[in-house]
C-alpha cells in the first residue's frame, strides 16, 4: 500500500455547542476514491467540510502530504490542493460557463488556456455551451460545470459532496461516468453520496459514518462486502 | 428673467450632484462586493473630512498630505469595522448588518460631537477660489475640481470593475460568496478591503464636501440620504448609474428649490428615494434589485 496522500486522525467538529463528529479517522490514497456513506445527518458533509476547511475541527489532525492543515482557513487549504465541489454547486449564475471555469483557476498565476482545453476535452457538453449563462443551464450541466471549475485549480484531492443529488437518472449515470473518467486519469477523490449504487461503482474504499463515528471501513477491491451488507450497516 | 437662472442652477446642481455621486460610488463599491448597503457611509465621509481637519489645521500639515493621511485612516477604519463588527455577525440577517453599519455611523457622529460640538468647521480651500465665465453662466473652480475628481474616480472604478481580473472576482463574490470561497478566495480579506476602499472613497467625498459647505457632526446624515438617493435613482450596483443619479438629484433639488419652494433642497433626496422604490425599484440603470435589509 502506498503512503496515504491525506490523513485525518481523531477529527471532532460541530456547530455551536452541537457536536457532529466524534473522532473520525480516515486515509485517502493517491489516485483512489474514498466514499463516505451513511444516512442523513450522520456527519458526512460535515466531515467533507472539515477536510476543506469550511468547518474548523475542534480537535484532531488533518495532514496532506505530511503537512498539518487542521484549523487552517479554507482559502489556505484550497491553495494546498484540497478543493471541494459543494452540494449546492455554488456557481456564479450570471456568468458564462467559460467565465466560471476561468474563476476556478482565479488564484493561479499564468495562462489557463491549457487547463480550459483539458476541461472542455473531458466535458464536451461544457465546450458546446461555453458562452451560455449558467443560470439557464440544467442541474446536470451545472454539476458538470461545478466539477470542471474545481478541476481548473488542478486539485491534489477533489471533494465531491452529493454529486448526484437532485439529478434525473440520466444525469446520475452521466455523473457516474465522469467520476469514473476522473478516477481513471488519476484524480484522488473523497465522495459523499446518498446513491449507494453510484458510490460503490466508483469508489475504491468506503467509510460508513453513524452518528458522527466511523462505523465500518473497507477496501472495495477485497470484495469482502456486498452492497446489501453495506445498506444494512448504514440503515439498521 | 426667471428662466435665465436655469443654466446657473444646473451648474450649481452639478457641483453638489457630483458629490452625491461620489458618496453613492463609495457605497456602491461596498455593495458590489458585500451586498450590504453601508448606512454608516455618510458619517464615514464626514469622519474623513474631520480627519483632514485635524491633520491640516490641527497639526498644520500640508493639505495634500493631510488628505492622504485621512484617506489612510478611513481605509483602516473601514477595514477594522468590517473585521471587528461585521464579520462576527456575517451570517446574521441583512437587517442586523445594516443596523450595525448605522450604529458605527452614529458612534462616529457622537465622537465628532464630543470634540467639535455643533461648531461649523470648514476645510481650507487648497486651490485658488475663482470662476470661469461662460456667457451668462459662471462656473466656479469648485465645480471644476469636484467634477474632475469624481469623473476620474468613476473612470478608475469602471476600469477596475469591468476590465480587470479583480473586477471579475468582485462580481463572483457578489453573485455567490460561497462559490468564491470554493475557488479559493479569502472572503474575509476581500470584504474587509472592500469596506476599507469604500470608506476611503467616502473620505474623498467628505473632504470635497467640507470645502464647499460647513462641516458639522450631523452632516453625515444628510450625506447618507443623498448618497442613498443617488444609488436608488441610478440603480443599485451600477457605477455609471449612481453618477447619473447623483447628477439628476443635484440638479433637480436646485431647480425645484428655486422655482417651487426652497424646502425642496432638503427633501428632494427623500422624495426621489420614495418615488424610485415605488415606481421603478431597479432604478434607471439597475438590472435587478437585491437590497436585503
Amino acid at each position: 500500500m502506498p503512503e496515504p496522500l491525506l490523513t485525518a486522525r481523531g477529527i471532532t467538529a460541530g456547530y455551536g455547542s452541537q457536536q457532529v463528529l466524534f473522532g473520525i479517522d480516515l486515509d485517502v490514497y493517491p489516485s483512489q476514491t474514498l466514499a463516505l456513506l451513511g444516512a442523513n445527518g450522520t456527519g458526512k458533509s460535515t466531515m467533507l467540510n472539515t477536510l476543506s476547511g469550511f468547518v474548523r475541527p475542534w480537535s484532531g489532525s488533518l495532514r496532506l502530504d505530511n503537512e498539518e492543515l487542521a484549523g487552517k482557513p479554507a482559502h489556505r487549504i484550497f491553495r494546498r490542493g484540497i478543493v471541494q465541489v459543494s452540494q449546492g454547486r455554488d456557481l456564479f449564475p450570471d456568468m458564462t460557463v467559460e467565465e466560471n471555469l476561468r474563476l476556478g483557476a482565479a488564484i493561479r498565476r499564468g495562462p489557463v488556456g491549457q487547463l480550459l482545453d483539458n476541461v472542455f476535452g473531458s466535458f464536451p457538453r461544457l465546450a458546446e455551451r461555453r458562452a451560455q449563462q449558467v443560470r439557464l443551464m440544467s442541474g446536470g450541466e451545472q454539476q458538470m460545470l461545478a466539477i470542471g471549475r474545481a478541476l481548473m485549480s488542478q486539485p491534489k484531492v477533489l471533494l465531491l459532496d452529493e454529486p448526484s443529488g437532485g439529478l434525473a437518472p440520466a444525469f446520475v449515470r452521466e455523473i457516474a461516468t465522469i467520476i469514473g473518467v476522473l478516477r481513471s486519469t488519476g484524480v484522488t477523490m473523497v465522495l459523499v453520496e446518498q446513491n449507494i449504487k453510484l458510490a460503490l461503482k466508483v469508489a475504491d474504499r468506503f467509510l460508513i459514518l453513524r452518528d458522527g463515528r466511523a462505523f465500518e471501513r473497507s477496501d472495495m477491491r477485497e470484495g469482502a462486502i456486498s452492497e446489501e451488507e453495506i445498506v444494512r450497516s448504514i440503515y439498521l | 428673467m426667471l428662466l435665465m437662472m436655469a443654466p446657473q442652477l444646473v451648474v450649481s446642481g452639478v457641483t453638489t450632484g457630483m458629490l452625491y455621486a461620489l458618496i453613492g460610488l463609495s457605497m456602491t463599491v461596498v455593495y458590489r462586493t458585500t451586498t450590504i448597503v453601508n448606512f454608516g457611509q455618510g458619517d464615514m465621509a464626514t469622519a474623513g473630512a474631520y480627519a483632514t481637519l485635524v491633520f491640516a489645521v490641527g497639526l498644520g500639515l500640508n493639505f495634500g498630505v493631510a488628505v492622504v493621511l485621512a484617506i489612510g485612516v478611513l481605509f483602516a477604519l473601514g477595514y477594522v469595522v468590517q473585521r471587528a463588527l461585521l464579520r462576527p455577525i456575517a451570517n446574521a440577517p441583512h437587517l442586523a448588518l445594516a443596523m450595525m453599519a448605522l450604529a458605527v455611523g452614529y458612534a462616529l457622529r457622537g465622537g465628532a460631537r464630543l470634540e467639535w460640538g455643533n461648531q461649523f468647521m470648514t476645510l481650507p480651500r487648497p486651490y485658488p477660489q475663482g470662476a470661469l465665465a461662460l456667457g451668462q453662466v459662471v462656473i466656479p473652480t469648485d465645480t471644476l475640481v469636484i467634477v474632475g475628481f469624481v469623473l476620474l474616480l468613476l473612470l478608475i472604478l469602471l476600469v477596475v470593475f469591468q476590465a480587470t481580473p479583480l473586477g471579475r472576482l468582485t462580481q463572483a463574490v457578489f453573485q455567490s460568496p460561497r462559490g468564491a470561497a470554493l475557488v479559493g478566495i479569502n472572503l474575509d480579506a476581500f470584504h474587509a478591503v472592500a469596506w476599507g476602499v469604500g470608506a476611503a472613497l467616502g473620505a474623498i467625498g467628505g473632504v470635497l464636501l467640507a470645502i464647499i459647505v460647513p462641516l458639522t457632526p450631523d452632516l453625515g446624515e444628510w450625506v447618507l440620504v443623498q448618497g442613498f438617493a443617488a444609488m436608488a435613482l441610478g440603480g443599485f450596483g451600477s457605477l455609471g448609474g449612481v453618477v447619473v443619479g447623483g447628477l439628476l438629484l443635484g440638479i433637480l433639488e436646485k431647480l425645484l428649490g428655486f422655482y417651487v419652494n426652497s424646502m425642496f433642497i432638503d427633501i428632494t433626496g427623500y422624495l426621489i428615494t420614495v418615488v424610485v422604490l415605488l415606481v421603478r425599484p431597479q432604478g434607471l440603470f439597475g438590472r435587478r434589485m437585491i437590497v436585503r435589509v
